[in-house]
């Protein structure tokens, strides 16, 4: 027999007793110390961080697949991953109220995945950034909002932190933290939240071939804010082609410090900045603004962002002697 | 925190209150007790055609009889001829993203498995006869055979019953709001043949 807001609905007679309680047995509540135990605490502890930093995390509207998230970084400022920004125009962005602001594009930088949007108002909550950075093991909370059904979460802890790492979008990554969080599909642009609610980092799946890693607060920010300056990140320019070289002993001990590698110089581009400056092929590159050079990647980790257009010492073995020449890194 | 002693204890002392509640629906899942004279919540898709056979955790087998089933939102309710079990206390107050929650079933046939997680988001499922009702997604990892069983909160009160399990994340549980009024909606059709005494077995 058909019931009106149950079409399907069917039912039987019950065998036995003369009485179908809905919530027989609720007594039970009274057996059950409703007290806080630990675990309930822990429990709303985790609640209260996703809500906290909910409250920062906002839906960005801005491909024609599910929409992804994002992350206030200033009353007027959003922070997300670059490769969900899939047009130029027509950016929406819901902020965890409910309200739709149009925002357009302030900055972005496909080789880190990362973008910064404007909003057409000043109406969102920065989030606070973790004054603690994420340490292997550390509980995690993935946060996204790509429904208008409220914040999604999920629990996981800090697998590892890595890096420098060549992303697959050309760019170059110091430091990446990989959690075992599960990311949700509009998850892209989120924040990582520690159990007190403070920002981690970003999570993005644009990165590692589709696999959800985080950018680590630090840098994500530093990266930011020059996007919202000036709208595109600067990548350094040298101007040399070079290998990976075992550096001798002796060598090794006109650098003063151990290092097993460095790069050689075999071919400097005509009135490069590395010309310019005096390097010569035959040259191993073995340092730069003080940090020591063993690989390709750890040179173009460094040759960007502020060092760009400055005088730089770089540090050459020439002859198995140590040498400094100062190039002013150009701009590519 | 003493990670060894207080709080794997309350795990523990929840695991063991919320277990005797888990039942085994023969043939594809799990259900919960929801009275303690005999009903037994489960999923609709977990039931089939014929009235299963309901398991206890202490072991004993019970031919079941199908009181209602909801093949919308996936629910049906059983009964069967017991007293004095164990039923679970629904969470009073609706769930918040991010607390714990752990599933109880029986993945992959694997008895009386217990997977820990987070509420990950509440949602709003449609129907097929376009009802709007709220499901609870999870990061706790379920499998076929969770279907029908109960997702606690931290305190062991019931919050949904797992079910529409694809494996890893596309899981979902139904809220136990809509558990309660599909339950309910039956106590109120039936009240005409419930006010009438029956007697099973000897005619």
């Amino acid at each position: 027999m058909p019931s009106p807001s149950y079409p399907n609905f069917q039912y039987k007679t019950i065998p036995f007793g003369d009485t179908l309680p809905l919530r027989p047995g609720y007594t039970g509540a009274k057996e059950i110390d409703m007290t806080k135990n630990t675990l309930q605490e822990f429990s709303d502890a985790l609640a209260d961080a996703a809500e906290r930093a909910g409250k920062s995390t906002v839906l960005v509207d801005a491909r024609r697949r599910i929409p992804a998230s994002g992350i206030a970084i200033a009353a007027d400022l959003i922070l997300t991953a670059d490769h969900v920004i899939e047009k130029d125009d027509e950016l929406k962005v819901t902020l965890p109220d409910g309200t739709d602001l149009t925002a357009r594009i302030a900055g972005r930088d496909p080789g880190s995945d990362l973008a910064v949007l404007k909003l057409d108002s000043a109406s969102a909550t920065p989030a606070e950034t973790t004054k603690t950075p994420a340490r292997v093991g550390q509980l995690v909370l993935a946060l996204g909002r790509p429904t208008t059904n409220g914040i999604e979460a999920s629990l996981g802890t800090v697998s590892a932190i890595n890096g420098p790492v060549r992303t697959g979008r050309g760019g170059m990554l110091e430091k990446y933290i990989r959690t075992d969080t599960i990311s949700y599909p509009g998850f892209s642009g989120g924040p990582l939240v520690g159990a007190d609610g403070t920002v981690l980092g970003i999570n993005t799946s644009g990165l590692a071939h589709g696999t959800a890693i985080t950018i680590p607060a630090d840098i994500a920010w530093k990266t930011a804010d020059t996007l919202a300056k000036h709208g595109h990140i600067k990548r350094g320019y040298l101007g040399i082609r070079s290998q990976t070289v075992e550096i001798s002993v002796d060598a090794q001990k006109s650098l003063k410090r151990e290092q097993a590698t460095g790069l050689l110089v075999v071919g400097l581009e005509k009135d490069s900045p590395a010309s310019k400056g005096g390097l010569m092929v035959g040259d191993i590159l073995a340092g730069i603004a003080g940090a020591p050079i063993e690989h390709h990647d750890e040179l173009f980790a460094r040759l960007s962002g502020d060092i760009v257009g400055k005088s730089t010492p770089i540090e050459v073995l020439r002859g198995g002697e140590l040498k400094t020449v100062n190039v002013v890194i150009g701009e590519r | 925190m003493n990670f060894n002693g207080t709080f794997t204890s309350v795990i523990n002392d929840l695991v063991q209150r919320v277990m005797p509640s888990l039942v085994i629906v023969r043939g594809a899942g799990a259900g919960m007790i929801w009275s303690a004279d005999g009903l037994i919540l489960t999923n609709n898709h977990v039931v089939g055609r014929r009235s299963p056979i309901v398991i206890l955790n202490d072991d004993r087998e019970f031919e079941s009889k199908l009181i209602a089933r909801n093949p919308d939102m996936d629910l049906a309710l059983l009964s069967i001829y017991a007293t004095n079990l164990t039923p679970l206390v629904p969470a009073p107050a609706a769930p918040r993203v991010g607390e714990m929650v752990f599933a109880f079933g029986h993945p992959w046939g694997e008895r009386n498995v217990v997977t820990r997680g987070i509420v990950s988001a509440v949602l709003l499922a449609q129907a097929r006869n376009g009802e709007r009702f709220p499901v609870i997604r999870s990061d706790a990892t379920l499998a076929p055979g969770n279907s029908g069983g109960p997702l606690v909160n931290a305190n062991g009160e019931v919050i949904g019953i797992n079910a529409m399990i694809m494996g890893g994340d596309q899981s979902l549980a139904i809220s136990i709001s809509v558990a309660r009024d599909f339950v309910s909606k039956v106590r109120a059709e039936n009240k005409v043949e419930l006010k009438r005494p029956i007697s099973e077995g000897v005619i």
